[in-house]
């Protein structure tokens, strides 16, 4: 088959479909589904008096998600180009909308908006929005993306968009994701190291320079710091900044190497609050042991590395920034989601790509496959 | 078209690589937590997770002699509710309200009540809570529990003693043998959800409870109840404020049976008896009461000590034949009374008894001729006597509360506290004080302890432990002992206790009757002391006749009561292979 032919028949093109991707995609879905209910049906059963009532919620997302992943895959990836100025003007105009009567606030934070025919979180928009923006502006700027201008046209965009999203719907981490998203992209773009050696060696000071803060701060009852303080000594804030993080802990500790067996987790018994949420990792611990959680983050890999051999099996650089951004989407979240639930790092919400209850989010990921997919046709992987 | 040009895919490998390598690092940290934090995460987990119940362990029963069971448990019922998992609480309400006639209001408080677990009602009858049980209301928990229960009401109630709410001894043999009655509780671990829920099927962990041991004790249900109904007609014609009758081996110092009159039933503890009821009315606080409750379980046998009077006059024989300052033969002359440091002590027989030999003495129970007894002997060595013969120690009967001697102190020991001393009087010992040393003179010198525990038993029949009892050797020689057996032989065959004799058997044995304290308010206490057969002694027993109305002369009244008793039990201890009957003809 010839990759490079990106007009060919559509036979050849299905040939080359990703059906390792795909495969490893269903996989994560399905477990998901299963996970999601496991970890949601016995608090369901008692405040909805339906224990499948999250499942059901979920199956009914995902179920959009692969309409959506099969609509996505069959445009070819090109079509994304044009609409660099619509997907990044575009999140923002959504991000905004929360503040109009249309956004609605769940647990004190204002991160959805009602279109009528469904709710969605702006900040799953914006990921995928980044993306697009980031992988077109960049094969458009060529040579110039070097130059201060051109820099400042892929960075600026961006860094406004996670400034809204953290600033408008208090949401920290997805604003930390797109702007991972834009520098993953930038990384791969051009040729240099250093720059992003020493972007990552200041972060690294930023980020001693704040713990170093906060426990400094402890004696004068510093509150903002509270949270730092909390991921450092979780059991002596059990109560409050630590509770639900010391409560994953438990949970995955009490798993040990064959775990409790499915459905046999006790924290998701209201210990774990909406343990379907984003600390279902340390659920499937539990109750899947350490084999559970090796298979989880083995799936995870290969779904990267897949993501990673379509990319440098695309001749066309858009298309593989592309499947790049999508990439460092997955990763940043996975990496992230489970540093947060085995307190590896402080407490923000992350969920679990694939398996966390969520229907914005799962419709988002299993379209960005679909784009995935798409690239997949035209390349020569085998 | 852009390509995509080498060191973009380098690039792009790179980063995948440091993607892998951050998961590969995190999944170093899942599994540190996992293997190494396990025990510790798993700990605090469970600590979240477990609520614990116990599990009452089954309390040892108390069997006699007979292996006739004194006290037994019953199975009993708790009803509690568990508020989240009602459906229909206005049923509840009512079949609660209805079964453990309780009020309305008491049980609706309780079951509206948002709480784990809320207790309706405990100690409810078996019958009572399988009715609940068999309704099968939703939320609605009946728990199966023991409660101490004794078949035979009151009988032996201040020997075996009851039980307290966490079934703990409270009085008697229950307090006394509690290391080894009570046994071990079980605890059931389940696990609850968040909000306190048990979780079904969920890993139950049960450690099931070890059932106490059972204690043998040497009572005699027979002899107790017949005891017990003696003492109690006693009561009743004398118009008594107590009696007590106590039943002895001799030999080995088991107790058969020790009844005093008025009992209390065993499985209402804390009702007050008829006769304490009056003095409630007037009790104005809750100590009042209670003192009340402590005089109705007090014991008097071994609680409370009294003036023996004549009976211990076969301590100062006893003493005196030991000493050698006495024979048989030697002679006394009683004019009535005898004058001792010019205090005039009168003998009960105004007339006196004239002439008489030591036996005669004895038979008479004459208080001048052991006034001459004692001071022939002299303060320090009657002392001396007394203390040999074990007088100033408690018993160490196994019940607790034992009541020590109350003894004049050596140097304050003149002539006329020795004279009084001589017949029984100015000092206080308890019953059983007495019958341990009168065991020991009459059985050839030993004083053995008095007993109830023989031996302790497990569910599997086992023996755990079998009790042994300190025993003092000697106290008297066998010559003297014979001499003794002869003497008390006399008085019921011939002297002042000869309402105590029964046909066909030889009894040996000893009246008294003493003013009690303080003098002249014409109260007294009537008793007898009898053994038999007298020449080779087997089984004792004493009747206590407190303050009786009308006559009151222990030969008259306390001696007819250990008659019958023998009566009636010499023929049975035969059956039961003590041999009482031996030569009957002298």
């Amino acid at each position: 088959m010839s990759g490079k032919q990106t007009t060919g028949k559509k036979k050849k093109e299905r040939h080359n479909f990703d059906y390792v991707l795909l495969t490893v995609v269903l996989f994560l879905v399905g477990f998901g589904l299963l996970m999601i209910y496991s970890t949601s049906s016995y608090e369901a059963g008692i405040d909805y008096g339906d224990s499948a009532y999250f499942l059901k919620k979920q199956a009914g997302s995902t179920l959009l998600g692969f309409f959506a992943m099969f609509f996505v895959s069959r445009i070819p990836y090109q079509f994304w180009k044009k609409w660099d100025a619509v997907a990044i003007i575009g999140s923002a105009l959504l991000i905004l909308l929360v503040l109009t009567p249309l956004g609605i606030k769940r647990n004190g934070a204002l991160r959805w908006i009602n279109l009528g025919f469904i709710t969605m979180q702006p900040a799953e928009v914006a990921k995928i929005g980044v993306i697009i923006y980031e992988a077109s502006i960049i094969t458009k700027l060529g040579k110039s993306l070097r130059t201060p201008k051109g820099l400042a046209v892929v960075l600026v965009p961006p860094t406004a968009l996670a400034l809204m999203l953290w600033q408008i719907t208090n949401n920290m981490s997805s604003a930390i994701i797109v702007l991972g998203i834009a520098v993953a992209m930038l990384f791969v773009a051009v040729p240099d190291y250093k720059q992003f050696v020493a972007l990552g060696c200041a972060g690294i000071a930023g980020v001693v320079a704040i713990v170093y803060y906060a426990v400094a701060s402890e004696a004068n009852g510093e509150f903002r710091m509270q949270r730092i303080r909390a991921w450092l000594n979780p059991e002596a804030h059990s109560t409050d900044k630590a509770f639900q993080t010391l409560q994953a802990l438990y949970a995955i500790g009490s798993g040990g190497i064959w775990g409790k067996g499915l459905g046999q987790s006790m924290q998701k018994r209201g210990f774990l609050p909406e343990s379907q949420n984003d600390m279902i990792f340390s659920i499937i611990c539990e109750e899947l042991g350490l084999f559970g959680a090796i298979a989880v983050i083995f799936l995870f890999i290969v779904l990267i590395w897949c993501c990673m051999v379509i990319a440098n099996n695309t001749v066309d650089l858009f298309g593989a920034l592309l499947v790049v951004g999508i990439m460092a989407h997955y990763a940043i979240q996975v990496i992230l989601n489970i540093a947060v639930v085995t307190n590896t790092i402080p407490n923000t919400g992350i969920s679990l790509p694939f398996i966390s209850y969520g229907g914005t989010s799962v419709l988002f990921l299993l379209a960005e496959i679909g784009i995935v997919l798409n690239v997949s046709k035209n390349v020569n992987v085998a | 078209m852009a390509r995509n040009k080498t060191t973009q895919k380098k690039k792009t490998f790179v980063m995948c690589m440091l993607c892998i390598m951050v998961l590969i690092g995190l999944l170093g940290r899942v599994s540190y937590l996992m293997l190494f934090c396990s025990e510790h995460y798993t700990e605090l987990a469970d600590e979240l997770h477990e609520r614990e119940r116990d599990i009452k362990a089954a309390r040892g029963r108390i069997i006699d002699s007979t292996g006739t069971v004194l006290a037994d448990n019953r199975t009993v019922c708790t009803i509690s509710v568990i508020h989240s998992q009602i459906e229909n609480p206005e049923e509840v309400i009512e079949v609660l309200s209805s079964e453990l006639g309780l009020s309305e209001e008491y049980v609706r408080k309780r079951v509206e009540k948002y709480s784990a677990r809320e207790r309706i009602k405990s100690n409810v009858d078996k019958e009572t809570g399988d009715v609940i049980r068999n309704l099968d209301l939703a939320g609605v928990k009946v728990d199966e529990d023991y409660k101490r229960y004794y078949p035979y009401g009151d009988l032996a109630s201040k020997v075996l003693g009851f039980t307290g709410g966490d079934n703990q001894g409270i009085i008697g043999l229950e307090v006394k043998y509690e290391e080894y009655l009570t046994g071990e509780k079980g605890q059931i671990l389940t696990l609850t959800d968040a909000k306190g829920i048990e979780q079904e099927g969920m890993g139950e962990k049960r450690q099931e409870p070890i059932a106490g041991n059972d204690l043998y004790v040497s009572i005699d249900v027979n002899i107790q109840k017949y005891a017990t109904q003696l003492a109690r007609q006693a009561y009743e014609t004398k118009q008594a404020a107590g009696v007590s009758i106590i039943v002895m081996n001799v030999k080995n110092g088991e107790i058969l049976a020790m009844a005093d009159v008025p009992e209390f039933n065993l499985n209402e503890p804390f009702t007050l008896i008829p006769e304490l009821e009056e003095a409630k009315a007037s009790c104005t606080t809750q100590e009042d009461e209670q003192n009340l409750l402590n005089q109705m379980w007090r014991n008097g046998c071994i609680n409370d000590t009294y003036e023996p009077g004549s009976i211990f006059k076969i301590i100062t024989a006893a003493a005196s034949l030991e000493a050698g300052t006495v024979t048989l033969e030697d002679g006394f002359s009683c004019p009535g009374y005898t004058i001792v440091d010019d205090r005039r002590i009168r003998c009960h027989k105004a007339g006196g008894h004239g002439q008489q030999t030591f036996v005669e003495a004895t038979m008479n129970s004459c208080n001048p001729a052991f006034v001459s007894l004692g001071l022939r002997l002299g303060a320090e060595r009657y002392y001396s006597y007394f203390e040999q013969f074990g007088m100033k120690k408690k018993t160490g009967i196994d019940l607790p509360g034992e009541a020590a001697t109350i003894m004049h102190k050596l140097d304050n020991i003149g002539e006329v506290e020795l004279a009084t001393i001589s017949f029984g009087q100015s000092f206080q010992i308890t019953p059983v004080r007495l019958m341990a040393t009168v065991a020991g003179i009459i059985n050839g010198g030993n004083v053995i302890t008095p007993h109830f525990g023989v031996k302790v038993m497990n569910e599997e029949q086992n023996i755990i432990q079998e009790f042994e009892y300190p025993v003092m050797e000697g106290i008297v020689s066998e010559d003297t002992s014979e001499k003794m057996r002869y003497i008390l032989e006399q008085v019921v065959e011939n002297g002042g206790g000869k309402n105590g004799y029964v046909e066909g058997f030889r009894v040996g044995g000893k009246t008294a009757t003493s003013q009690t304290l303080p003098r002249g308010t014409g109260r007294y206490i009537s008793s007898f002391l009898g053994f038999a057969p007298a020449n080779d002694p087997q089984v004792m027993a004493i009747a206590i006749i407190d303050t009786p109305q009308g006559q009151y002369y222990g030969g008259q009244i306390a001696a007819p009561i250990v008659r019958q008793l023998f009566e009636n039990i010499l023929p049975y201890l035969n059956e039961i292979g003590y041999n009482v009957t031996v030569s009957q003809q002298k």
